[in-house]
């Protein structure tokens, strides 16, 4: 297929991804205002007002009640949007697993930020971590180019029909969402032929044959096997991701795989990050780089479904690894390193692996933050082992007031 | 709009579903939804109407239903409804008049629900949202042990209080018959199934059992009652094996006569008024191999031509009901209207899988009860050896059956094979040993309280007799087990929460207020509610037996006790028009409301006076309001 260029424009990742849902036109979008999702709820309910799009936009009094509309609006048939951050997706909670049981498609894009308290409104990853176990589709964007992109392929994944899940897209709460970025839209046109038209398996609306939704499945019943059809289709979503991203590379030139690699194949150490922290770690590795250091980094795109096999193969030649952790799981170490340790562990010979937690409630991530990973990381590298395998990067020295 | 107009409408909520007997929230919905002939969309919340409707892989919805959790009922509709605009805009569906309805109780209304409801409400959706309020958060189901009651065999779901119950005198031994003085359903419980040789029976861990205790040589046998749980295999149970006499039984048919509607001819045909040794066996061989199809007016027997079971069934034939036989080589026919609506109202059920014995056969003398076996195994049974053998598709039948063997004294040859000395000896009970004790998994069960022997015939064994979270619609005084009755609190402390008022606050196009006691009110108002450009919103009581605690047939009397206490006023909010639809020919003291009530019980001791009091003050505060905001004097 010819690439098909659109328009470079600057704009926050917020209004990159309203504009992604505008030119998905989805039938219903159900949203509730929390900052920093807010100007995506602003802005979508703008182009409402507009005429831009003719969706029917719910402006909700709680995210609980966003994510049940977003839920039966799904089983009635139509294509469903919403987005959130923080303490929304975590009165969501008790819907997201519903969502996911009932296998509607929904699409969301949870702008991250840390949960209270002490109450904070910058960015760590807290929140969609926390929902790691509830059957979503998780995917991470660097910039606001990615989360856009990311919101368009969304749609295509969750909708076909091997998965039939819904998908959260996320993206660092006001280091993206409110910073101005180059991005380059596709024609309006070309991602409403990416996207298509969806056709639900069943509706709510089809009352000549009505169906039940959300029956009860007690014991005795098959609620185990239902959840076994769940994660089979979480199974099959890892296909279904790695066709769209290429699908999506041949529309754009963008093409996307389960995570990027940034020099990392000739490196001898290197980090594991989410969103936009790659940034400055691949800015912080070209520096080394130009040192003679062997750094690299692995930028995770998919976190659920966990790529175990893919990112065994590309982290295999290495001789450490740190995991950089923007959450914590208090009594354990971050969620991704205790993925990625687990992963690991089959391989015959691994490289050591250590853990970092780094910018909780938005505290600043610099370079020489991750300069100091890379330098115990080295420093892993050439005595063998490792003697503290969690640290905290950026804390502040706090002297204690008794 | 009548009965008879209603009654032709589709029914949308259907049989099968596992609510109790009794329960007035099936009532409120199934009101509710002849209202309309349009397409229905239907979501309720967590709650005993949605886990008893919806066991899956079954649904009691003919129309398109959802669930989604317990607070967003009201959210998760307006997400469909919303859809239902934008996909019919888009031209995604076909036209189509869709109405949208949630059923809630009061729980997920009330309480946790009270956020998303207020939501839609002020968003304007066009929903009708129906709070089925039964004033708390319940739980209930019903069972399945068949009782031995004087008029024969009934489920235990069917047993009324004030019915007489066959039980077992515990000191003369013999069988005797005792008032029911209550029904109580239990919930789902963990349920275990205790087998002897010829009897089985689903209880739960505590339900008592009468047990023979042998007391060593020269010394009287004696009874105790333990649990299942106390119970071991081996122990011996006591079971009846015998039923009284019992007498022939009057049948009330009236037959379709020439000169009835739309009747101008009728095959002639004589239908005896009671039961007889010639008409049971008669039945017997119908049970086994006949069927009736009432709208061809015709009743079949599958009996090959020069079988035994054909001659005999046509020498009965004639000689019973002296009419024409048609016949051929596989099947004998009988085509007579009347014959055909006889059989079909006795209660053999229709179709091989669904055939059974109806509890009044149990009633039978013996020889009618034998005849009816002989009949039975004219047709299908067969003889190895010395036993008979029945084979038959329905296993209702089956278990009808071996009850009806086991209380005709069938089982008696068998007692003395063994040659054991047994504990009980006498022609009504007879004990035996328990072979085996499983667990059943979770099943709903009911109990049932009998007067002076305590004790009642479940099953063919002798048994004993043996949760309701508060709301804000409890009403005050109440006993819910969150809100007990203990020494120093008398039951619910607060006052219930005016939801209608809330909502009527709101400003949308309707509300309304109705009971399913008065039925054309509620039907009336449910049309309205459907036909309002704009959110509408039913508060409708629906009395609970296990809950409020009185008898299963009592629903409508205490709906419409509320309705006449004026606890409950039927009322109509339209576009802020406050109006009374039904007042009261004379207001009803709270009291005869709440009299029949278990859950107000400890309200009538002396020291709980005030609460009585305290209570019909509020009731007329609300009733006076009321009337003042309805302006009427």
């Amino acid at each position: 297929m010819a690439k098909i260029t659109g328009k470079i424009v600057a704009i926050t990742g917020n209004a990159a991804v309203a504009q992604g849902m505008r030119q998905i036109n989805p039938d219903v979008v159900a949203a509730y205002p929390i900052t920093p999702q807010t100007d995506i709820a602003e802005e979508f309910a703008t182009f409402v007002a507009d005429g831009l799009v003719d969706t029917e936009y719910i402006a909700v009094e709680s995210e609980h009640s966003a994510m049940s509309a977003c839920l039966g609006a799904a089983a009635a048939g139509a294509r469903v949007m919403t987005a959130t951050s923080s303490q929304g997706l975590a009165l969501m909670w008790e819907i997201l697993y519903i969502a996911s049981g009932m296998r509607f498609p929904i699409v969301m894009t949870n702008v991250n930020r840390c949960l209270s308290a002490p109450i904070n409104i910058h960015c760590d990853h807290s929140d969609s971590m926390g929902a790691r176990d509830s059957g979503w589709i998780q995917i991470y964007s660097e910039s606001a180019q990615e989360a856009y992109d990311n919101i368009i392929q969304a749609v295509r994944i969750g909708e076909d029909e091997k998965v039939r899940l819904p998908v959260m897209v996320n993206m660092d709460g006001f280091i993206v969402s409110h910073s101005i970025e180059r991005v380059e839209l596709l024609e309006d046109e070309s991602v409403k032929n990416f996207v298509g038209e969806y056709k639900p398996s069943f509706s709510l609306l089809d009352v000549e044959h009505p169906v039940t939704f959300g029956p009860f499945d007690g014991l005795g019943g098959f609620y185990f096997e239902h959840k076994l059809a769940q994660i089979e289709a979480m199974e099959r979503s890892r296909e279904v991701i790695l066709r769209i991203g290429r699908e999506f590379g041949a529309l754009s030139g963008r093409e996307y795989g389960f995570f990027e690699k940034y020099r990392l194949d000739d490196a001898e150490v290197a980090v594991i990050v989410l969103n936009s922290a790659a940034g400055t770690s691949k800015h912080t590795v070209d520096m080394m780089r130009r040192e003679g250091h062997p750094v690299g980094v692995l930028k995770l795109r998919i976190f659920r479904p966990f790529p175990t096999r893919e990112l065994c193969e590309a982290l295999r030649h290495l001789r450490a690894v740190a995991v950089l952790d923007r959450a914590t799981s208090p009594g354990t170490t971050g969620p991704l390193f205790g993925e990625v340790k687990a992963a690991l562990y089959d391989l015959g010979k691994r490289p050591l692996v250590v853990n970092f937690i780094y910018g909780l409630g938005g505290r600043e991530f610099k370079p020489e933050h991750i300069r100091c990973a890379f330098e115990a990381l080295l420093e892993i590298s050439k005595k063998g082992k490792v003697e503290k395998p969690l640290d905290y990067l950026g804390l502040k020295e706090v002297e204690v007031i008794s | 709009m009548s009965i008879k107009e209603l009654s032709l409408r589709e029914e949308r909520f259907t049989s099968g579903h596992r609510l109790c007997a009794g329960c007035g929230a099936t009532i409120v919905v199934r009101q509710v939804l002849m209202a309309t002939e349009k397409p229905v969309v239907v979501c309720c919340p967590t709650g005993c109407l949605e886990v008893s409707t919806t066991i899956y892989p079954s649904t009691a919805w003919g129309v398109p239903y959802i669930h989604n959790a317990f607070e967003n009922a009201a959210a998760t509709l307006s997400g469909a409804e919303s859809a239902y605009r934008v996909l019919m805009r888009r031209g995604k569906i076909d036209k189509k008049d869709i109405r949208f309805a949630v059923f809630g109780g009061d729980g997920g209304t009330y309480d946790i629900g009270l956020q998303a409801l207020s939501g839609v409400l002020e968003r304007g959706h066009r929903l009708v949202y129906v709070c089925y309020d039964n004033q708390a958060y319940m739980n209930c189901l019903s069972t399945s042990c068949l009782i031995m009651t004087e008029n024969g065999l009934k489920r235990i779901t069917e047993v009324k209080e004030g019915d007489k119950i066959h039980a077992f005198d515990q000191k003369t031994h013999q069988l005797v018959l005792r008032r029911c003085t209550g029904v109580f359903d239990n919930g789902i419980r963990e349920v275990y199934e205790v087998e002897t040789l010829h009897h089985s029976i689903k209880a739960t861990a505590n339900h008592p059992f009468l047990v023979l205790k042998r007391n060593g040589r020269g010394r009287r046998n004696t009874f105790v009652w333990k649990t299942l749980a106390e119970i071991k295999v081996g122990d011996e149970v006591v079971v009846l094996k015998n039923l009284h006499g019992g007498k022939p039984f009057k049948f009330n048919f009236r037959k379709t006569e020439k000169g009835d509607y739309k009747v101008n001819r009728v095959n002639e045909i004589n239908i005896p008024e009671y039961s007889s040794p010639d008409l049971m066996k008669y039945l017997g061989i119908y049970v086994g191999d006949g069927w009736v199809r009432t709208e061809k007016k015709e009743t079949g027997f599958a009996l090959p031509k020069n079988s035994k079971a054909r001659k005999t069934l046509v020498n009965l034939h004639s000689k019973i009901f002296g009419s024409k036989i048609r016949s051929d080589d596989a099947y004998v026919y009988v085509d007579s209207v009347n014959l055909a609506r006889f059989i079909g109202c006795l209660g053999f059920g229709q179709g091989a899988k669904n055939k059974k014995i109806p509890g009044w056969v149990f009633t039978l003398p013996k020889e009618e009860k034998e005849n009816f076996v002989r009949g039975l195994m004219l047709s299908d049974g067969y003889k190895i050896g010395g036993s008979f053998r029945y084979v038959s598709a329905s296993g209702e039948l089956l278990r009808t059956l071996r009850l009806l063997l086991q209380t005709t004294g069938f089982r008696v040859g068998k007692i003395h094979w063994q040659k054991k000395k047994k504990g009980i000896e006498n022609k009504y009970f007879d004990t035996e040993k328990i072979k085996n004790i499983r667990l059943a998994g979770c099943e709903p069960t009911l109990d049932l309280r009998v007067e002076d022997e305590h004790n009642f015939i479940a099953d063919g064994i002798v048994v004993h007799n043996t949760g309701i979270q508060r709301s804000s619609a409890t009403p005050l005084g109440a006993w819910t087990t969150t809100s007990p009755v203990g020494k120093v609190i008398p039951g619910k402390t607060q006052n219930r929460k005016d939801l209608t008022a809330c909502v009527a606050a709101h400003n949308i196009p309707y509300v309304a207020q109705a009971s399913p006691s008065h039925w054309r009110d509620l039907v009336t108002k449910a049309e309205k509610a459907f036909n309002a450009q704009g959110p509408a919103f039913l508060n409708i009581l629906a009395p609970c037996p296990r809950g409020w605690r009185y008898p299963t047939n009592q629903t409508i009397r205490m709906a419409r006790l509320a309705v006449e206490t004026c606890f409950w006023p039927l009322y109509e909010v339209e576009n802020g028009n406050w109006r009374l639809t039904h007042k009261p020919r004379e207001k009803k003291p709270l009291v005869e409301w709440l009299k029949p009530q278990g859950r107000f019980k400890h309200l009538f001791k002396p020291e709980n006076q005030h609460v009585i009091e305290e209570f019909q003050t509020k009731v007329d505060e609300d009733w006076n309001s009321l009337l003042k905001r309805c302006q009427i004097e």
